[in-house]
């Protein structure tokens, strides 16, 4: 047996991109604050100009479009090319719920069990129709379910709000008791931290408080817990915007390909695939749920899969299309 | 022709549209019938209900300055919460359902945990989809979101006789929206004497809120702020304009 294939640089080169759009996401929600000259940061609502959905049910509902939100088709051109590529590289909510499926331990014994491919992840398509159906009748909740709403809306009026209450708790407990031995305080590091935090991520002034936070704080929990039960769970089961663009991605340009004579039907590749989209190709692979995370080529033993640009043929000896 | 449509591009295209083989995504015709229905019907539901929100004239729904009408923000808003954050003064919070079922975690202005800024538009400059349009800083200024009324039986001067004035001060428009008639009364000693008691021009009064944000009483202000006369709303005005008396 070979050995294990060492992580792939695209791996590696996806984890940073993941980061840096993550870090983007934090960084434009604190700048969504006051500025000298009563402005805002600058483009404080990126993620919600790219976001197709928005842009959907924004144009079915009233056919009257703000000019940034158009900056969406651009997510759509990609997707058309590179299938929910954006779900696995850009998306800020899509990194957080792969941060925490990976803190779940399991056997790959059974991840193979449960982690398969499920008919219950059309259930995020059923939701997606039956939300733009709605909006066609006059009734527009999409923003409970669309990714960077759901996101933001906890951001703000939760989990800002705990952290900034905490750290000003923290730091004045150590201003207040300063415990330490001898002249060794631990203000003489705490302050510096607390002088450099105000202003930019603690605001001693107003503590943030949202009537019914708790019970916004509480689902994005529950939500995010639900990656211990199913490796990102929202993005198989529920985001509206991810059906959205599987049905966009269907057939993209991008696929995966298997080279028959190397794979030796280990299933590695599956236990590793985060959106259980078929990679071993038994039942062909499935591009509305790929993310294109690379890893079940990082995880394949026999270097049988790779990602290449191709047109799909109707031929039926190809495993590369379904 | 023909060696047009053989071109990579448009092959592409073409298996795009009729993709080889399964597509990957089967819904199966009845369930994704049955999802649209649903649909539907929740969105009748939603429509019909008492609680809708076209329908609703919950008198603390004040939406954030710019917003615009009720069927059409409530077609518009996404829940995002960019509002919410950016509200200097925590005011903009999001409801539960005053707004109607559908209108879970839309914004509303709560003036007991903040009040509308005079000197601020940032809510206006983030809205991602303009359910709150944006307004220039003159605009914002003249904008109604409510109308202020004075509780006699809560306010000091009304009720105790006892000389406040703590509403008008911090009334922010150039001309004061709170304006006083000197009265003689007998105050809670039974002593006479006059007082300044407040009264709303409802021309002036923008319904910013800080009238009730800062009244001293602190559990149920004397002064508060309903959605009545918001510039949104043509049907939600206390004033006739002269349009609607001369026709």
């Amino acid at each position: 047996m070979p050995k294990k294939s060492k992580t792939s640089p695209v791996v590696w080169l996806r984890r940073a991109v993941q980061t840096a759009f993550l870090l983007l996401f934090l960084y434009l929600f604190l700048e969504t604050a006051f500025h000298d000259g009563n402005v805002v940061g600058k483009g404080v609502t990126l993620f919600f100009d790219f976001d197709p959905l928005v842009l959907l049910v924004t144009w079915l509902g009233t056919l009257k479009v703000p000019a940034s939100l158009w900056l969406a088709l651009v997510t759509v051109a990609v997707t058309l090319l590179l299938g929910r590529w954006f779900c696995g590289w850009v998306c800020p909510f899509g990194v957080l719920h792969n941060a925490f499926s990976r803190l779940r331990k399991q056997s790959v014994r059974v991840k193979l069990d449960r982690d398969a491919y499920s008919p219950h992840q059309r259930w995020k398509y059923y939701l997606l129709v039956a939300l733009l159906v709605g909006v066609l009748v006059g009734v527009n909740v999409s923003g409970w379910l669309d990714p960077f709403s759901f996101f933001y809306r906890a951001l703000a009026t939760a989990v800002y709000p705990s952290a900034n209450y905490g750290l000003q708790e923290l730091f004045t407990w150590f201003y207040d008791k300063n415990p330490g031995v001898g002249p060794a305080r631990v203000t003489v590091i705490s302050e510096p931290i607390y002088n450099f935090l105000r202003g930019r991520l603690i605001n001693p002034d107003l503590q943030p408080q949202y009537q019914w936070g708790l019970l916004i704080g509480a689902i994005f929990v529950a939500i995010v817990g639900l990656n211990f039960w199913r490796p990102r769970f929202w993005c198989r089961y529920i985001c509206p915007l991810g059906a959205l663009l599987g049905l966009v991605g269907k057939n993209p340009a991008l696929r995966l390909k298997q080279n028959p004579e190397l794979c030796n039907d280990c299933r590695l590749c599956v236990a590793d695939c985060p959106g259980a989209a078929n990679p071993q190709m038994t039942d062909g692979w499935k591009p509305s749920e790929c993310f294109y995370c690379w890893n079940c080529r990082s995880a394949c033993p026999h270097g049988a899969l790779s990602f290449g640009f191709q047109i799909p043929r109707k031929d039926p000896d190809e495993k590369t299309s379904e | 022709m023909k060696r047009l449509l053989n071109n990579r591009f448009f092959r592409w295209l073409y298996n795009f549209v009729a993709p080889p083989g399964d597509s990957g995504i089967d819904l199966g015709r009845r369930a994704a019938l049955g999802a649209g229905v649903t649909g539907l019907g929740a969105g009748l539901l939603f429509a019909i209900h008492p609680l809708s929100g076209k329908r609703s004239f919950d008198p603390g729904l004040i939406r954030p300055p710019g917003s615009v009408t009720e069927e059409q923000f409530l077609a518009r808003c996404i829940r995002c919460g960019e509002c919410m954050k950016v509200c200097p003064t925590n005011g903009i919070q999001p409801t539960l359902f005053e707004a109607g079922l559908e209108g879970l975690w839309s914004p509303v202005l709560n003036m007991k945990l903040g009040y509308c800024e005079y000197e601020c538009n940032l809510c206006t400059q983030v809205c991602p989809t303009d359910a709150i349009a944006p307004l220039t800083m003159e605009r914002k200024k003249q904008t109604h979101i409510g109308t202020a009324f004075f509780d006699k039986n809560r306010c000091l001067p009304y009720a105790f006789g006892r000389p406040c004035i703590v509403c008008e001060e911090h009334c922010p428009t150039p001309t004061k929206a709170i304006w006083f008639v000197e009265a003689e009364v007998i105050n809670d000693q039974g002593q006479k004497l006059t007082v300044k008691q407040p009264r709303v021009n409802p021309e002036l009064c923008i319904g910013c809120g800080i009238c009730q944000n800062k009244c001293v009483i602190k559990d149920q202000p004397a002064v508060y702020v309903t959605s009545a006369g918001e510039t949104r709303n043509p049907e939600n005005q206390i004033l006739l304009s002269a349009s609607d008396i001369y026709g």
